[in-house]
C-alpha cells in the first residue's frame, strides 16, 4: 500500500464513520494537537469529530536525512472525537483492518503512555500502540487543554504515517517510502529535509529570530486583547515554531528557557479562555448538531 | 454458603495500576468486610490489562443479628411515684419503643433506664451492592482519568462490570455523564484468541471460564508461565536470561495470555556495546536479552518478547519484531558512529544549553562548581600532584556525554558512555574510569567507586548539589525529595567510610556554602541547615551499621554541638568511635566502667569545668580531705597521657582498659568508709571535687557522651 493510499484509506474510514475530514492548517507547528481542529474544538461542551493529515515541524530532530528514522518534517494523521465514545479501541483496530493489518495475525498493545504539552498548557492520559514492537499510534484522552478541563473528553488518536507506511511497505527507510507506485518519499522530501536541517541548525539567523519571537509575542498580545481568537492563535503558533528553531541553534540560555515556554503558555491559556467565552456567546452552535460519530458508531 | 464476584472490564490499564489496584485490593476488601460483619472463607483477588477481580468464597446469607443496649436517663429522673416523667416518654420516643419496653437496671453510677434494641442483620447482597461502587472508586493511582462526558475517574475507562452472587446477577450501577454502566454476567475474552462475550455462570468458575477464554487472571501464575517460557526459549538458543524483576513484573502486566517469541537480528550489531544493545531491548522494547552463558556478560543476537497474540502466528510476531529491534538498533550504531566522531572535550559547550537547575544555570556551571568543590578535596586529602590534574580532568568531563546522541536517547547510559567515549578520545583510563564511577552508588544496594579520581569527583558532585539546593531553601520533606538530597548526602558518608578519606566534611561545607552564598545571597543559615541535614543523614547511617540508638547519639552528640562539629569534621573517627561502643557493649567492657563514668559525667553537670580540660594541674591537692580524693587524683595523673595518645592513635581500647582501671578508686569516692561528699558545703571544696568529676567526664568525652549512654 503506498504512501498516498494509507492516507486515502484513513480518510475513507474515518469520514464514513462521521468524522469531518479537514485539510492541514498553513502554520507551522510540531505535532497535529495544535491544529485549530484540535487545540480549540477539544475546550467546550460542543461534540466534535474531525480527521486530517498534519504536517509537522520539530527542528532539533532533523538529522539531514542521514538517519533513516528521523526527519525533522513529516506528517500525522490525526482523528479527534468528542466525546470520547465507548468503543474507540474497537473503532481503531478496525482502521488497522482497513489498512489490510489484521489484529488477529500480530501483537497489538495498548501501552500506558500520558502526554503533556507545557507550551499549551495541555495533558491527557492514553497509550501508544504497539504493533509486533513498533509504536504506530498514539492515543490521548484529553484531560485538560490551555489549563482548562476538557468537558467532555476528547479522544485523540495520532497515526505516524511514516512508520505505518516503512511497516506495511516492508522499508527500511523514510527515505524508501512508495509515495505513489512510482515516486519514493526520499524523491519528494530529502533535498528538502538537507536544506531545512542546514537552515536550522546553521544558516538561520538567531538575532533576526530574536527579534521575530518579540514582534509576535506582541502581534498575539494585541490580537488576544481584541479577541480575535483565530488570528491570536496564529501568532502564538509563530512564536511557538520560532523558540523550536532558536532552541535549534542552542542560543536559549537555559535560565531563559522556562520564560520564554512560560511566555507562550500564558498567550495558549489566554486564547482557550477566549474560545470558550466566544462559543458561549455564540450559544454554543454545534450543541444541537445531529449525526456526529455517536451516530455512527 | 454464597460465593461472589466483581469483575471490572477496562481499557487497557497501564502496568503499574494493575499492580498497584491488586495490593489495594488484597488490604482493604477484607477489612471492609469485616467493618461489615461479613465473614469469607477465602478472597482471592485477579487482575490482567484489561479487568481487575475478586473472588470473595464462604459468605454468610446476611450479617449476623445485633442486640444492642441503649442507656437512658436515670431512673429517679425518668420515674417519679412509679408514674414515667418526660425525661422517660423523650427517651422511648426517641427510640422509636413503647415505654413498657424500658427497663430499670443498675450501674456503677446508680440505676438508669435501658432498652434492648435488637438489629437484625441486612442481607449479604444488600450490602455488596453498596460496597461495590466503593471498592472501585476507592482505588488510587498516579494519574487517574475522565471519559465521555461524566466525572468518573479511574485510570482508565470502564467498559463492563460483573456482579454475581452466586449465579444470580447483583444489580450495581455506575453513572458516567449521560451513560450508565449496568453490572451483568458478561465478560469479555483475550483480544484476538476469543472474541465476543463471555458468560460467567458462576464466580467459582470465573477462573476456568476466563482461562478457556485464553485470559490467565492470576497474576502469579502469569508471571510464573512467562519466567518458564523464557528460560525454555533462552535454551532453545542455547542461550541464558537473567531475571530483571522491574521488566517482568511489568510485562506481567501487559499481556493476558503470554507466549515467549525470540526473535534475531544481525551480529553486526553485537559491535555495539552491551549497554547499550540491552538497554533498547529492556527500557524501549521490553524485550529480555540473551546471553551466552550464566554469567550475563556476552550477548547473543536474540532477544526473547513476551506476546499477547496468537502463538500460532509467533512467525509473523518474529519477524515485526526483528525488524523494530533491527531498526532501534541501527539508530543506536548511527547515535554511537556519530558520537564516537569527536572527541568527548569537545562536547562541554554544549552542556550550556542543558538546564541543571533553573536558578543554578546549565550542567555547565554546575562543572564548574564541582570542578573547584574537587579541588578543595584533593587539598584536604594532600592528594599529589598526578592525582589532582587526573580529578580535575574527571571532573571537567564528568558530564560531557550528557549531550550526546545516545545518552539523549538512553539516559540511563549516563557515565556508562562517557567512559567509553573517554577511552575513545585517548583520555587516561583513570579519568574514564571516573567518568563511570562518579554516578555511583546509584541505588542503595549499588557497589561504591573503587578509584580515589571517582570518589573525589563523586564526592564534589553530590557537595555541589547538596549545598546549591539548600542554597535555594529546597529542603527535603518527609516523602518530598525531588533532587535525591538524602541518597546524595547517603552517598558521601559511604564512600568516605568505606574508602577511609580523610575529609573534613565540617569545613568543605564551610567553604561550599560561603561560596554558594557569595553568587546567591540568602537569609537562610545555610551551614546549620547542612549540618543538621548531614548530622541526620549519619545518625541513620550508623543505624543502619546496626550501632544502637543511644551510642549513636553518644557519639554524634545528643543536642551537644562539640559532638556534632567533631562528628562531621571527621566521620571515619565517628565511625569508629560508633563501632568501638557497640563492640565494648556487646563484650561487657562498657559495664564495667558504666557506672562511675555515668554518674561522674552526671554529676559533674553541676560545676563548670570546660569540656575540653584533661589536665589535672587544676585541683588543689590541699583541699582534699580523704585519702579517696588523693587516690582519685593521681589516677588522673596516670590516665592523662593515656588519653592523649588514644586520641592521637585513635586506639580508644588504650582509653577504656585505663577508665577500667581507675574505676574501683572513683567508687571508693563516691561509696564506702573513705567516700566523701561531693556537694560539700564550702564552696572550694565542692569545686574541687566537681573537677575531679569533670576531669574523669571529659577523658570520658574524647571517646563518647557517656551521658547519652542507657544503661543495660
Amino acid at each position: 500500500m503506498n504512501f498516498q493510499s494509507v492516507i486515502a484509506v484513513l480518510h475513507q474510514f474515518w469520514g464514513d464513520l462521521g468524522c469531518l475530514i479537514a485539510q492541514p492548517y498553513d502554520i507551522e507547528k510540531g505535532a497535529g494537537t495544535k491544529n485549530p481542529h484540535t487545540f480549540l474544538r477539544a475546550l467546550g461542551p460542543e461534540p466534535w469529530a474531525v480527521a486530517y493529515v498534519e504536517p509537522c515541524r520539530r527542528p532539533t530532530d532533523g538529522r539531514y536525512g542521514e538517519n533513516p528514522n528521523r526527519f525533522q518534517y513529516y506528517y500525522q494523521y490525526q482523528v479527534l472525537i468528542k466525546p470520547s465514545p465507548d468503543n474507540i479501541q474497537e473503532i481503531y483496530l478496525d482502521s488497522l483492518r482497513a489498512l489490510e493489518i489484521r489484529p488477529e495475525d500480530h501483537d497489538v498493545r495498548f501501552v500506558e503512555d500520558n502526554w503533556e504539552d507545557a507550551t499549551v498548557g495541555a495533558w491527557g492520559t492514553g497509550w501508544e500502540v504497539w504493533l509486533d514492537g513498533m509504536e504506530i499510534t498514539q492515543f490521548t484522552y484529553f484531560q485538560q487543554c490551555g489549563g482548562i478541563d476538557c468537558r467532555p473528553v476528547s479522544i485523540e488518536i495520532t497515526y505516524g504515517l511514516e512508520r505505518l507506511a516503512m511497516y506495511l511497505q516492508e522499508v527500511e527507510a523514510i527515505t524508501k517510502i512508495q509515495w505513489t507506485d512510482n515516486i519514493a518519499y526520499g524523491d519528494v522530501h530529502l533535498q528538502g529535509e538537507i536544506e531545512q536541517c542546514t537552515y536550522n541548525f546553521e544558516a538561520s539567523n538567531p538575532e533576526l529570530l530574536f527579534t521575530l519571537f518579540n514582534l509576535y509575542e506582541q502581534e498575539a498580545q494585541q490580537l488576544a486583547d481584541r479577541g480575535l481568537v483565530l488570528p491570536t492563535l496564529d501568532y502564538v503558533l509563530k512564536c511557538s515554531h520560532t523558540f523550536n528553531l532558536l532552541d535549534a541553534r542552542g542560543v536559549i540560555a537555559v535560565t531563559e528557557r522556562t520564560r520564554y515556554i512560560a511566555r507562550i503558555r500564558s498567550l495558549a491559556r489566554k486564547i482557550a479562555q477566549l474560545y470558550v467565552q466566544q462559543r458561549e456567546t455564540l450559544g454554543f452552535p454545534l450543541l444541537n448538531v445531529k449525526g456526529g460519530v455517536e451516530a455512527n458508531v | 454458603m454464597p460465593s461472589f464476584l466483581l469483575e471490572v472490564g477496562t481499557e487497557e490499564l497501564p502496568a503499574d495500576f494493575v499492580a498497584g489496584a491488586i495490593h489495594q485490593w488484597r488490604l482493604r476488601i477484607p477489612q471492609s468486610l469485616q467493618e461489615h460483619s461479613l465473614s469469607a472463607s477465602s478472597i482471592d483477588v485477579y487482575g490482567t490489562p484489561r479487568r481487575l477481580a475478586i473472588v470473595i468464597q464462604g459468605l454468610p446469607d446476611k450479617q449476623p443479628d445485633r442486640e444492642e443496649e441503649i442507656k437512658g436517663p436515670p431512673a429517679q429522673a425518668a420515674f417519679k411515684d412509679g408514674q414515667p416523667t418526660k425525661a422517660a416518654t423523650g427517651f422511648a420516643r426517641k427510640q422509636g419503643v413503647a415505654l413498657e419496653a424500658l427497663e430499670i437496671r443498675a450501674t456503677d453510677k446508680g440505676d438508669f433506664v435501658f432498652i434492648q434494641q435488637s438489629f437484625p442483620g441486612r442481607p449479604t447482597a444488600e450490602l455488596l451492592t453498596e460496597l461495590v461502587p466503593q471498592w472501585i472508586t476507592g482505588l488510587e493511582g498516579k494519574r487517574l482519568m475522565r471519559w465521555g462526558d461524566g466525572d468518573l475517574r479511574f485510570a482508565r475507562p470502564l467498559v463492563w462490570l460483573i456482579t454475581l452472587l452466586d449465579d444470580a446477577v447483583l444489580s450495581v450501577e455506575l453513572e458516567n455523564g449521560s451513560k450508565t454502566l449496568k453490572s451483568d454476567r458478561f465478560s469479555l475474552g483475550h483480544r484476538v484468541l476469543s472474541p465476543g462475550k463471555v458468560i460467567v455462570t458462576h464466580p467459582n468458575n470465573y477462573v476456568d471460564i476466563l482461562q478457556r477464554a485464553f485470559v490467565e487472571v492470576n497474576p502469579q501464575q502469569r508471571q510464573n508461565k512467562i519466567q518458564e517460557q523464557i528460560q525454555a526459549a533462552a535454551q532453545k538458543v542455547n542461550g541464558s536470561t537473567p531475571i530483571y524483576p522491574d521488566l517482568l513484573t511489568e510485562v506481567t502486566n501487559l499481556v493476558e495470555f503470554p507466549s515467549a517469541v525470540v526473535g534475531n537480528f544481525d551480529e553486526e550489531f553485537l559491535n555495539l556495546p552491551a549497554e547499550v544493545i540491552t538497554t533498547v531491548m529492556v527500557t524501549q522494547q521490553r524485550y529480555f536479552p540473551v546471553f551466552k552463558s550464566n554469567n550475563f556478560e556476552e550477548l547473543l543476537p536474540y532477544f526473547i518478547t513476551i506476546s499477547n497474540g496468537d502463538p500460532a502466528k509467533s512467525d509473523i510476531i518474529a519477524a515485526g519484531n526483528a525488524r523494530v529491534i533491527r531498526a532501534r538498533l541501527a539508530d543506536g550504531q548511527f547515535f554511537y558512529k556519530t558520537d564516537l566522531s569527536r572527541p568527548l572535550e569537545s562536547y562541554l559547550p554544549q552542556l550550556e544549553t542543558v538546564t541543571f537547575q533553573e536558578e543554578l544555570g546549565s550542567v555547565r556551571d554546575k562543572v564548574a562548581r564541582v570542578s573547584k568543590v574537587a579541588e578543595l578535596i584533593c587539598a584536604q586529602l594532600q592528594l599529589p600532584k598526578d592525582n589532582s590534574n587526573l580529578i580535575q580532568r574527571a571532573a571537567l568531563l564528568c558530564k560531557a556525554d550528557l549531550v550526546t546522541q545516545i545518552v539523549y536517547e538512553f539516559p540511563e547510559l549516563q557515565g556508562v558512555m562517557g567512559q567509553k567515549y573517554a577511552l575513545a578520545s585517548g583520555e587516561p583510563e583513570a579519568v574514564a574510569t571516573a567518568i563511570f564511577e562518579h554516578y555511583l552508588p546509584r541505588s542503595a544496594s549499588d557497589r561504591l567507586p573503587r578509584t580515589i579520581t571517582g570518589q573525589v569527583v563523586g564526592l564534589a558532585d553530590r557537595l555541589d548539589t547538596l549545598v546549591s539546593i539548600f542554597g535555594l531553601g529546597m529542603i527535603p520533606t518527609g516523602s518530598s525529595d525531588p533532587f535525591a538530597l538524602r541518597r546524595a548526602a547517603n552517598a558521601i558518608i559511604n564512600i568516605t567510610w568505606s574508602a577511609n578519606l580523610q575529609i573534613n566534611l565540617q569545613r568543605l561545607l564551610e567553604q561550599v556554602a560561603t561560596d554558594f552564598v557569595a553568587a546567591h545571597p540568602t537569609q537562610l543559615n545555610l551551614l546549620h541547615q547542612l549540618q543538621e541535614f548531614f548530622l541526620q543523614r549519619l545518625r541513620s547511617q550508623l543505624q543502619e551499621e546496626m550501632i544502637d540508638y543511644d551510642l549513636v547519639n553518644a557519639v554524634v552528640g545528643d543536642n551537644d554541638s562539640d559532638y556534632k562539629i567533631r562528628a562531621l569534621q571527621d566521620l571515619l573517627d565517628v565511625r569508629d568511635r560508633a563501632f568501638f561502643l557497640q563492640s565494648i557493649r556487646n563484650n561487657g567492657e562498657l559495664e564495667k566502667v558504666y557506672d562511675t563514668v555515668n554518674r561522674s559525667t552526671r554529676l559533674a553537670a553541676q560545676g563548670d569545668l570546660n569540656t575540653t580540660e584533661l589536665h589535672p594541674q587544676l585541683i588543689n591537692q590541699a583541699l582534699f580531705q580523704k585519702s579517696s580524693e588523693q587516690a582519685f587524683y593521681d589516677a588522673l595523673v596516670q590516665l592523662e597521657p593515656k588519653t592523649i595518645a588514644a586520641r592521637a592513635s585513635r586506639d580508644y581500647q588504650q582509653l577504656i582498659t585505663a577508665l577500667a582501671e581507675i574505676a574501683p578508686k572513683v567508687s571508693s569516692f563516691f561509696d564506702g568508709a573513705d567516700s566523701v561528699l561531693v556537694m560539700d558545703s564550702d564552696p572550694e571544696i565542692r569545686r574541687n571535687r566537681l573537677n575531679l568529676l569533670g576531669l574523669l567526664r571529659n577523658h570520658a568525652r574524647v571517646l563518647a557522651d557517656f551521658g547519652a549512654i542507657v544503661k543495660n
